[in-house]
């Protein structure tokens, strides 16, 4: 356990409405060790960027986490997020165009940073900054341009050196390559592979692209409704799924290869429940093909530290 | 830059030549000057003679033109009441309502800004709560009834404040003040707040409205999750961009004070131009409201001349995306 960077423990986020609580998190358990991409992958709705800004306590009202606790380092940061964030663990949002403010010089906001976490004057502070675009690919020179005169792409470059100003422990990416070209997309994560590697950082990768997960993380976590669905090792969890939701992922993630022109994809049937709409015992089960009697009775909780499905429930999982 | 800029500057002196326009017309066909100028008794003789002097025989273009060229060394003709040119009796008047116009826009700008502010940071609070429902009265209540009841409240009952015109007024040149003497800034308290209350109101909600929105974009969200303190997520990142559209409503109301400084001075006996104008109107002094609408539109088209100015100061995004065009 020593190796655990941080421990999500037992969370639930809850919304109330004017219906009653929804729970857009439920009992979600996971860690992340020292070093490790864990990935995070499911539907859009699943829980995996709020699992993100759970983590930071930047859960939008009416929004907030209503049990668990989450362990960075050995100790509970329940209390303690601002004094974790940006320094210790922090966060690239999917969207470059919107995540720079738009009237302020990229310089600015890089020093704005630097100065805030790190205790150096402030003519360190601009080498730093320069260093830090020259590391993720930008023309250290344009330091004094705004935000609009950079692509979408270079943009999310920025973004990187500003997570990565605070020099922290933690990197939270929220799909940080949905908003960007395809072509684009495979740079800046090999970019934001190679300077975490570099680092010694870890990366929380929250995505709904299968193939990122499959050449990026080394773990990697299936939530389905606010759940956690399945959970292990990438190859394993990717080629040898244990849960029903995790196997439908995989065979419906489209291939380029001589084997698989022409056919169909395969589909999972219906969609995902509404929060205000789930089901009794687990939230797959109405999809599942392999539903039996006690899955739609009780929740299955996390067999052998990997899939929550009771189809595991007598059956070791061997390593 | 020096492109928008000037092509800023000719759109206003379009718009000023069409303001212009419709103040000469008000001039030139409202009523007929020569009858207002000659009286019942005067012979065809000296009517011809005064119709040529004015140059109403003129072609409608030159007469236009020369109304323009007059306008530019602030010549309007002579008052049909106390025949004193009409831009001295503008020039007497003007120092009030601008110093009224003035204060109470200071008023409404940062008072409505500072509580905009507030009230967005500390969404759903009860003080935050408190002061929006108090809101709804200043946009709801008309500028006369709120200064009847302040002249009611501080003049009459607490007789702390005068109810009526300008206190003493210090002569600085041709600019009269109230600023400098204690019963002219007293007297400057009611009316300011009866001018300015809706405008505050209006742009406070609009600040709060603006910051609120602000605050869900991802920059803010990606700024706390920097770990930056609140105060600069609010002040450095959240605030800039809300006053870009604050400004705009902001500039307009100013234009807006000005225009309705014309109830409040009347309420309040205020020695301004907005007084001059209302009397003229019950006189039909044509010289002195054509006048009157020349000035209010030439203070419109500086104001939305400084705000554009002002936009291209705050969003680096304009500045560059009208020259490459």
């Amino acid at each position: 356990m020593d190796d655990n960077l941080l421990e999500v423990r037992n969370i639930s986020v809850t919304f109330k409405n004017r219906y009653g609580t929804l729970k857009a998190l439920d009992n979600l358990s996971l860690n992340v060790k020292k070093g490790e991409i864990l990935g995070l992958v499911g539907e859009s709705g699943a829980g995996k960027s709020m699992t993100g800004a759970a983590i930071l306590g930047l859960i939008d009202p009416p929004g907030h986490m209503s049990s668990g606790e989450i362990w960075y380092k050995g100790k509970c940061i329940n209390d303690a997020h601002e004094a974790i964030r940006g320094r210790e663990i922090s966060m690239i949002f999917q969207d470059p165009l919107m995540s720079l403010n738009p009237l302020r010089r990229i310089g600015d906001q890089l020093l704005e940073t630097i100065l805030t976490h790190m205790n150096v004057t402030k003519s360190e502070a601009i080498k730093r900054a320069r260093k830090g675009l020259e590391e993720v690919g930008i023309d250290p020179n344009r330091l004094n341009s705004y935000p609009h005169t950079f692509s979408g792409g270079m943009r999310q470059r920025v973004v990187i050196a500003l997570a990565l100003a605070p020099e922290p422990s933690l990197i939270i990416a929220d799909e940080p390559t949905t908003a960007l070209d395809v072509s684009v997309q495979a740079q800046i994560l090999d970019l934001l592979k190679n300077l975490c590697k570099e680092r010694g950082t870890s990366i929380i990768l929250v995505t709904h692209d299968m193939g990122v997960i499959a050449q990026t993380t080394d773990r990697v976590g299936v939530l389905y409704a606010g759940r956690l669905a399945e959970i292990g090792d990438t190859r394993e969890v990717l080629t040898n799924p244990k849960h029903p939701y995790t196997k439908g992922l995989v065979d419906s993630t489209p291939r380029i290869d001589a084997n698989s022109f022409y056919k169909e994809l395969y589909q999972i049937s219906g969609t995902m429940p509404k929060l205000d709409a789930m089901p009794n015992g687990c939230a797959f089960h109405p999809r599942c093909e392999f539903a039996i009697d006690k899955c739609s009775k009780e929740t299955p909780q996390v067999f052998s530290d990997r899939a929550a499905c009771w189809l595991l429930e007598n059956e070791a999982i061997v390593e | 830059m020096l492109v928008i800029i000037f092509r800023r500057l000719g759109q206003s002196i379009l718009v000023l030549f069409i303001v212009a326009l419709i103040s000469f017309l008000i001039f030139r066909y409202v009523g007929n000057p020569v009858d207002n100028l000659m009286g019942q008794e005067a012979t065809l003789a000296q009517r011809a003679a005064l119709i040529e002097a004015l140059g109403l025989n003129d072609p409608f273009y030159k007469q236009y033109f020369n109304f323009i060229w007059k306008a530019l060394q602030f010549d309007f003709g002579n008052s049909y009441r106390g025949a004193l040119p009409v831009s001295e009796l503008i020039a007497s008047r003007l120092p009030a309502t601008i110093e009224l116009a003035v204060t109470s826009a200071f008023f409404a700008l940062v008072l409505g800004v500072i509580i905009g502010i507030y009230t967005a940071i500390n969404r759903g609070g009860y003080i935050a709560n408190l002061i929006l429902s108090t809101s709804l009265i200043g946009v709801s209540l008309p500028t006369f009834l709120i200064g009847v009841l302040l002249i009611w409240l501080f003049a009459v009952e607490l007789k702390w404040l005068p109810s009526f015109g300008r206190g003493d007024v210090v002569q600085l040149g041709w600019w009269s003040t109230g600023f400098l003497t204690i019963s002219g800034i007293k007297s400057l308290v009611l009316p300011s707040i009866t001018l300015g209350l809706y405008q505050l109101t209006l742009i406070m909600r609009l600040t709060r409205s603006e910051m609120l929105e602000v605050m869900r974009q991802d920059y803010v969200r990606f700024a706390k999750a920097l770990g930056l303190s609140s105060k600069q997520v609010n002040f450095n990142h959240a605030l800039p961009n809300t006053l870009v559209p604050v400004i705009t409503i902001a500039g307009l109301q100013l234009g807006s004070i000005v225009a309705f400084a014309i109830i409040t001075e009347t309420v309040f006996q205020w020695p301004g131009v907005g007084l001059l104008f209302i009397n003229a109107v019950y006189f039909v002094d044509i010289p002195v409201m054509s006048a009157y609408l020349l000035l209010v539109g030439v203070l419109f088209v500086i104001i939305n001349l400084i705000v554009d100015l002002l936009y291209l100061a705050i969003d680096p995004r304009l500045r560059d995306s009208n020259t490459s065009e």
